[in-house]
């Protein structure tokens, strides 16, 4: 079994199982090319169990992250069916090892995206646009990682959770949003956030995917990125984003 | 270290004129908190309302107010559970663009606010979410330029208080808008320095609502005697993190439904506004 396909298989059994392990690669020796073969071998697993590809998620959407962690571009992850939360359910922390939540714009394509898009081709391609929460949940201990460790550990993608799909022709550039945890407003942005507007992040995506050989197809969700920083998930708590102009959408967290 | 007795009136008047020679020579001063014993809350206003007295002596006429420490993480920060006010004079605002001298500025930090105008006076006994609704005009998006007289921005809320609550000058937008056509709890804000954000926030960041701090000044200034009044401005206070700014920066703040706001800092002291 090769070096990737037996990393592949640790990450999955460790989201399987809500077990943390050990950094595959710490010294950050691994190529970029490398690390998301082993996220797509990982992903494989799970499509091998019957579930399917729903869309991508994209990470260090903030000139900040990108260059804490030494890279000019984004970096992405593949959501699958087995991701999707239901809207105001109750998810349990036993399912995660140390599960954190950020506020998010997702977009529904409408259309099949080829490699190269301008913004206006991409623009033309969203059916919907809607807030959403994301869990991310970190497989490496003390959630530690290389950035090649965190590109085959699905960019820390574990979950999702998405309100109402509403109208993609307002201006969301610069949509306010409030997370907040038993009614208390912890963390506040903007979707401006996100690479100083979302449609660059979905480009990005377009491209991303392309070159990966799975390019984004209509029906596909498209996670742009975190809107502000991630908060732990503790049990009792309800989560809940609100966002301008979309509404708002929230989850219940127990042990 | 020489500590004084703050109640007595020449040391009010000694911290007053230390703040005023330190805007205008550019040697910013120790904070006061470590140097005037017994300096409460009530003292530093009293030092702000001399220097304020000295100001309106030089010719000079109050157009507003300005809140400050509206941010539940600023005021965890300073170990405060308030804000603070300051006065808006008839000098201190610039147009949207237009260049604003450096040598006007004192460790500048920008913060992007929702500016309010009020149509009416506020001069009943303690102002309601309903006067102060009734009261404002129009709301307009602003940047305010924050200064500070205390060195390298070392302030306790005694400090930011003595010292005018910080307050530098103001850029307010063109695009004024109604009460009506806002959401001032979810309003996103986006600041940007060559198209790249700098700092983002939202309505709720100042306290909970840009509208609770009027309510907050209102009742404030009618307590003491000095009710706002129609055609005064209100700086509600920062929407997102403030940013340290250098000479020739150009900040373009945008909040949703009120439209944007530029400020452009010219390159240096010396520096001829172009026309």
């Amino acid at each position: 079994m090769s070096t990737i396909q037996q990393h592949a298989l640790r990450l999955d059994e460790a989201a399987r199982s809500a077990t943390a392990v050990e950094q595959l690669d710490p010294e950050s020796r691994m190529s970029l090319e490398e690390a998301y073969a082993i996220q797509m071998a990982s992903i494989q697993q799970r499509l091998r169990r019957g579930e399917a590809r729903v869309g991508m998620k994209m990470g260090f959407t903030s000139r900040a992250k990108m260059s804490q962690m030494g890279i000019d571009d984004v970096i992405w992850g593949r959501l699958t069916s087995g991701m999707r939360i239901e809207e105001n359910s109750t998810i349990s922390l036993a399912s995660y090892v140390h599960p954190r939540v950020e506020p998010e714009l997702a977009f529904l394509l409408g259309r099949d995206l080829p490699e190269q898009v301008t913004s206006a081709e991409a623009l033309t391609a969203i059916e919907a646009i809607a807030p959403a929460l994301e869990i991310i949940d970190s497989r490496y201990r003390d959630f530690k990682f290389s950035l090649p460790d965190v590109i085959a550990d699905n960019a820390s993608s574990t979950g999702f959770v998405v309100g109402n799909w509403g109208d993609p022709r307002i201006d969301y550039t610069n949509l306010g949003l409030a997370m907040s945890f038993n009614g208390q407003t912890r963390h506040v942005g903007s979707t401006a956030a996100i690479l100083g507007n979302p449609i660059r992040s979905l480009v990005a995506a377009a491209r991303l995917a392309a070159q990966a050989g799975e390019p984004l197809r209509a029906g596909d969700i498209v996670l742009a990125g975190g809107a502000t920083a991630a908060e732990w998930l503790e049990p009792g708590q309800y989560v809940r984003l609100e966002m301008q102009q979309l509404g708002s959408l929230g989850f219940h967290v127990e042990e | 270290m020489n500590r004084e007795i703050i109640m007595k009136p020449e040391s009010l008047q000694l911290a007053a004129q230390q703040l005023r020679d330190a805007a205008t020579s550019g040697d910013f001063i120790a904070p006061l908190r470590e140097r005037f014993e017994g300096l409460d809350i009530e003292a530093a206003y009293a030092i702000q309302q001399h220097n304020t007295e000295a100001r309106l002596a030089a010719g000079h006429r109050i157009v507003g107010r300005k809140i400050g420490l509206t941010s539940r993480v600023v005021q965890a920060q300073l170990g405060v559970d308030q804000p603070d006010y300051g006065a808006l004079f008839d000098d201190m605002g610039y147009g949207n663009g237009e260049p604003i001298p450096w040598a006007r500025l004192q460790q500048p930090k920008v913060e992007a606010e929702v500016a309010f105008v009020l149509g009416q006076d506020l001069a009943m006994v303690n102002p309601t979410q309903v006067d102060v609704l009734r009261a404002i005009d129009h709301a307009v998006a602003a940047l305010e330029v924050v200064g500070s007289r205390i060195a390298d921005w070392n302030i306790g809320i005694i400090d930011t208080i003595a010292d005018n609550a910080s307050s530098g000058v103001y850029v307010l937008g063109s695009t004024p808008r109604r009460l009506e056509d806002l959401d001032l709890d979810l309003c996103g804000m986006v600041m940007e320095r060559r198209g790249e954000p700098v700092s983002v926030g939202v309505g709720r960041a100042c306290l909970g609502n840009p509208l609770n701090a009027v309510v907050w000044l209102a009742r404030k200034m009618a307590k003491l005697g000095q009710p706002l009044k129609a055609g005064d401005l209100v700086l509600s206070g920062a929407l997102g993190p403030m940013v340290p700014v250098q000479p020739g920066d150009v900040i373009e703040a945008r909040i949703n439904g009120l439209g944007s706001v530029q400020a452009v800092f010219q390159l240096s002291a010396n520096d001829e506004v172009s026309a």
